[in-house]
C-alpha cells in the first residue's frame, strides 16, 4: 500500500495485523514487480454527479483496470500492481475500495492501496466508521490472497486479440481489451511477436486491428487457424486475403470471405472507434458462443478461469453499481455439477442452486454485494 | 422512495396536464360501423409442443383456417421482445413474463408453413441495437434455430433501422391520423402480403394494456423515431428508446412525416394510444395472436415501478381483427373493453381500443364479437382484481434490479 501521510507515527503492525497488505516503495518496487498506472474503477459519473455517463448505446460507462492488469502480466510476467488512487476531490465510499481491489484482483493484480485523505485521517484518529472501512479493506486483501488460483488458472476465451498494443496501436489495441470486457466477451491477449504453436488453441476467433499488416509468419499462423475452422476479424491494413467471397456479414460495414473451414471478416474501412469494433466483433463471432451470460446484473464484468484439470472453475463477477444486484443469475458454459459462491463479506463457500442447461448451467445468485466468486465443480 | 402525492392526487394532476380541449374533443364516429369478426380463445397450460401445436391449430381453424390467409404469401410476424434481453422479472426467463414465447412463435411459423406460407419473416425492433434478431435472442438464452427451423423459409429481420431495405417505406394512415399522417418504417412492413402481431398478454404502464395493437408500437424504427434519431436524416444505427413519441419533446428525423399538430398534448398517456391507433391503421394487422400462457402482472416489463409478478393464465387468444381480439383479450384479463380514460386499466391514459374503434378498425363491443372455443368466463384470469389489490396496498420499497 501507499502509506498515507496522516499515518506518520502510526504503528504499521497494528493496522496491518491480520491483513495481507504489504507496504512497498512504489519508486523501487523490486525486480519482479510491475506497477501499472490505472484509473479509479466504477461507473463513471457525469459532471453533475447525479447520473452515470453512458456509452453510445446508453449502457453505463464503466472504468476498469482488469484488462490492464492482464495486459501488464502478459508483457511483464511477475507481480502486477495497479496504481489507481481515488480522485482527490471525491472521497470514495467504502464499497468503492472493495470494487477497486476486486477489479485488479480479478485480472491477477493487486491494487496499490491508496486511501483518500479523510479515510486515512479517520483511521489514524481511530474513528469507528473509518476503522470499519479499513477493516473491510483488510478483509478484502486477505480474501484475494487466500484465492490466488482464481487468477492464475487459465482464462477461458472465445477470441484472441493480437497486437503489440504499443505505438500507433496502443489506443485501439488497449481500448479493444477494455471494451471487450464491457461487452461481456472473454478474450486472450496475444502479443504478436510472441505467438507460439499453442497460443491459438481453444479459440474460436481472432481479432487483428493493428495499423500495419502482420509479419509473414504471423499471417501464416493466423490463416492456418482460419482454414481449420476459425474466424479472423480484421481491418483493411491486414492486406490481401485469400479465399472466396462470402455473403454479407451479420453486421453492416464488413465483408466476409470463406477460407477452408473458416471465415475472414474484414471491416470495409479502417475503424476509428474501438467501441464499435469491440461490439461488432462480439456479434460477428456470435453470442451463441458466449461463455458467461448475466441477467439483472447491471454493469458487470466476468472473469472465467479453469483449473488445469478442467474439473474446477471460477467465475469472478464484479457489479459496478453502488449496490449489488438482486435476483441476478448467471449462465456459465460447461457441464458443471456443483456451484458455490464466496464473497468478501462471507468468504466461506456457500452452495447455490444450479440449473443444468444444454452444455451450460445457470446459477441463481442470492443478494450479493459488488463482488462474488462463483466456484464450479465438474 | 417517497412520493409527495397520493395516488388520487397524482391521477388528478396527470389528467389535468392533458389539455381539456384535447380531452373533450370527440372521437371520429365510425364505432358503430367498425367491423366485428370471430375471436378464438383456448386454454393452454404449457408451452410443450404436444399441447401447444394442436391448441393453436384448432384456434386458427376456428378463425376459418390459416390457409386462406397465408397460402402462397409472404407473412410478416411482429413479435414482442420489449426491453433488454438481460433484464428479467426475478429469476424468471424473459419468455415466461414479458417476451412472446419462442414456442408460440415457432408453433405459429410451423402452422403457417404447413398452411402453405411462401415466406415467414419474424420481425422485431430490439432495444437500441442494429444487431440481428438472432443475436439478440441468444442473449435472452433462446435458440434461434428453434424458430428458423419451424418451417421452410423462416427468417428474422431487425426493423429498428433500415435493415436490408434500400429505403424506408412510407406508410400512410388512411383515416388521416390522430397524431401522425404517415410513418417511415423498415421495408418489411410494406414488403409482405400478410401482417401478424404475436403479443404477450400484459398490463402497460403508459397504455393500460399491451396486446396485439400496442405490440405494434415497436414497428417504428428508432433511427427515425428514437431518442438518438438524426435531426435531418435517420441515423444508421438506432440509439435509445422511443422517447420522442412518448413525450414529443422533439420531432422524428425531418426526412419522415412530422406530427399533424405540434401543439397537441405532450403527455405519453395521450400520445402513445393515438400513435398505436395510427400505426395499426397504416400497417393493418391481418392476424392477432395473444400469448397469455405465462406472463406477468403489474406492467410490461421488469423495469416497471410497481409490483411485477410472473403468472400463468394458461390462455391463448387469436383473431383476424386486432380491436376485436384485444377486446376479448381485455375481457379475459378481467377488464371491461368498453373502459375509457379514468377507469381501469386506463386510469390515466386513453384506450387504444376506443381510438382504433372510433376510426373504424374494429369494434370493442363484446356483444358484437363472436367468441369461439373457450368462453371468456372460463378462460378469465383476473388481472383486474390483482391490480385493484396491488394498488390498494402501500407501494413497495424499490430495490435495484441490476
Amino acid at each position: 500500500m501507499r502509506w498515507p501521510a496522516a499515518w506518520k507515527g502510526v504503528p504499521g503492525a497494528e493496522l496491518l495485523d491480520g491483513t495481507a497488505i504489504e507496504a512497498i516503495d512504489p519508486t523501487a518496487p523490486g525486480p519482479d514487480v510491475t506497477i501499472a498506472k490505472g484509473v479509479w474503477p466504477g461507473v463513471r459519473m457525469s459532471r453533475r454527479g447525479a447520473d452515470a455517463d453512458a456509452g453510445p448505446t446508453g449502457v453505463a460507462w464503466v472504468d476498469s483496470n482488469t484488462w490492464l492488469a492482464r495486459l501488464t502480466a502478459v508483457r511483464h510476467p511477475g507481480t502486477v500492481w495497479i496504481d489507481a488512487p481515488p480522485d482527490a476531490n471525491r472521497a470514495p465510499r467504502p464499497h468503492q475500495y472493495l470494487v477497486t481491489m476486486a477489479d485488479a484482483a480479478a485480472g491477477g493484480a493487486r491494487w496499490l492501496i491508496s486511501l483518500d485523505d479523510a479515510l486515512a485521517a479517520g483511521v489514524a484518529r481511530r474513528e469507528p466508521r473509518a476503522l470499519a472501512a479499513w477493516k473491510q479493506i483488510g478483509a478484502a486483501s486477505r480474501f484475494f490472497a487466500e484465492h490466488p488460483n482464481w487468477a492464475t488458472w487459465a482464462p477461458e476465451a472465445v477470441v484472441g486479440v493480437i497486437s503489440d498494443f504499443a505505438g500507433g496501436n496502443e489506443f485501439m489495441g488497449q481500448e479493444l481489451l477494455n471494451l471487450l470486457d464491457r461487452a461481456g466477451q472473454h478474450f486472450r491477449i496475444l502479443l504478436k511477436n510472441r505467438l507460439t504453436a499453442g497460443s491459438l488453441t481453444g479459440l474460436r476467433a481472432l481479432l487483428y486491428a493493428d495499423q500495419e499488416p502482420p509479419p509473414a509468419d504471423l499471417r501464416k499462423q493466423v490463416l492456418a487457424f482460419v482454414e481449420s475452422g476459425g474466424v479472423l476479424i480484421t481491418v483493411p491494413a491486414w492486406g490481401e486475403t485469400p479465399g472466396k467471397p462470402a455473403g454479407a456479414a451479420a453486421v453492416p460495414g464488413y465483408s466476409g470471405r470463406v477460407l477452408g473451414k473458416g471465415r475472414v471478416i474484414v471491416a470495409n474501412a479502417a475503424p476509428d472507434d474501438p467501441y464499435v469494433l469491440a461490439n461488432d466483433s462480439v456479434v460477428l463471432v456470435s453470442h451463441r458462443y458466449d461463455l458467461v451470460r448475466c441477467w439483472n446484473s447491471g454493469a458487470v464484468s466476468s472473469y472465467f478461469t479453469i483449473a488445469p484439470d478442467r474439473a474446477r472453475a471460477a467465475v469472478q463477477l464484479l457489479f459496478y453499481a453502488d449496490r449489488g444486484p438482486d435476483a441476478a443469475s448467471v449462465r456459465v458454459v460447461g457441464r458443471w455439477r456443483k456451484a458455490a459462491i464466496s464473497t468478501i463479506e462471507d468468504p466461506a463457500p456457500r452452495p447455490v442452486k444450479l440449473e443444468p442447461q444444454k452444455d451450460a448451467v445457470e446459477v441463481y445468485l442470492p443478494q450479493v454485494s459488488q463482488y462474488v466468486a462463483l466456484q464450479l465443480e465438474g | 422512495m417517497s412520493c409527495p402525492y397520493s395516488r388520487r392526487q397524482w391521477l388528478t394532476r396527470t389528467a389535468a396536464a392533458v389539455s381539456g380541449a384535447y380531452l373533450t374533443r370527440g372521437f371520429p364516429g365510425l364505432a358503430a360501423e367498425a367491423p366485428a369478426s370471430t375471436v378464438a380463445v383456448a386454454r393452454c397450460r404449457t408451452y410443450s409442443n404436444n399441447e401447444l401445436l394442436p391448441v393453436m391449430e384448432k384456434l386458427f381453424d376456428q378463425l376459418g383456417g390459416l390457409g386462406r390467409l397465408v397460402k402462397g404469401k409472404t407473412v410478416a410476424v411482429k413479435i414482442n421482445l420489449t426491453g433488454a434481453p438481460t433484464y428479467r422479472v426475478g429469476y424468471l426467463p424473459l419468455e415466461d413474463t414479458h417476451y412472446t414465447h419462442p414456442q408460440v412463435i415457432a408453433a405459429a411459423a410451423h402452422l403457417m408453413g404447413k398452411a402453405g406460407a411462401r415466406r415467414i419473416r419474424i420481425l422485431e425492433s430490439p432495444w437500441s441495437t442494429a444487431d440481428p434478431v438472432e443475436e439478440y435472442i441468444l442473449r435472452a438464452n433462446w435458440e434461434p434455430r428453434d424458430i428458423l427451423g419451424a418451417a421452410p423459409n423462416v427468417e428474422f429481420e431487425n426493423t429498428n433501422f433500415l435493415g436490408s431495405g434500400k429505403r424506408y417505406s412510407r406508410m400512410k394512415v388512411p383515416h388521416g391520423g390522430y397524431v401522425w399522417p404517415a410513418f417511415d418504417l423498415n421495408h418489411s412492413y410494406e414488403d409482405c402480403d400478410v401482417f401478424v402481431s404475436i403479443a404477450k398478454m400484459k398490463e402497460h404502464a403508459t397504455a393500460g394494456i399491451t396486446l396485439s395493437m400496442k405490440n405494434c408500437f415497436g414497428i417504428t424504427p428508432c433511427t427515425v423515431y428514437g431518442t438518438g434519431a438524426g435531426e435531418d436524416e435517420p441515423t444508421l444505427i438506432p440509439k435509445g428508446g422511443r422517447g420522442l413519441i412518448h413525450s414529443g419533446y422533439r420531432g422524428p428525423s425531418k426526412s419522415a412525416p412530422q406530427e399533424l399538430d405540434p401543439k397537441s398534448p405532450r403527455e405519453d398517456t395521450w400520445r402513445v394510444p393515438r400513435t398505436v391507433a395510427d400505426l395499426i391503421s397504416a400497417r393493418p394487422i391481418h392476424l392477432a395472436i395473444i400469448d397469455g400462457i405465462k406472463t406477468m402482472t403489474g406492467g410490461e416489463g421488469p423495469w416497471i415501478r410497481e409490483v411485477t409478478t410472473g403468472v400463468a393464465p394458461g390462455v391463448l387468444v387469436a383473431g383476424t381483427n386486432p380491436v376485436n381480439t384485444d377486446a376479448v383479450g381485455m375481457a379475459v384479463m378481467g377488464f371491461d373493453p368498453m373502459a375509457v380514460r379514468g377507469t381501469p386499466p386506463f386510469e390515466r391514459c386513453d384506450s387504444t381500443l376506443q381510438l382504433a374503434e372510433a376510426v373504424g378498425v374494429g369494434t370493442r363491443d363484446l356483444k358484437r364479437i363472436e367468441v369461439a372455443g373457450t368462453p371468456i368466463a372460463e378462460a378469465r384470469f383476473d388481472f383486474a382484481a390483482m391490480r385493484r389489490k396491488r394498488r390498494s396496498a402501500p407501494p413497495p420499497a424499490m430495490g435495484i434490479r441490476g
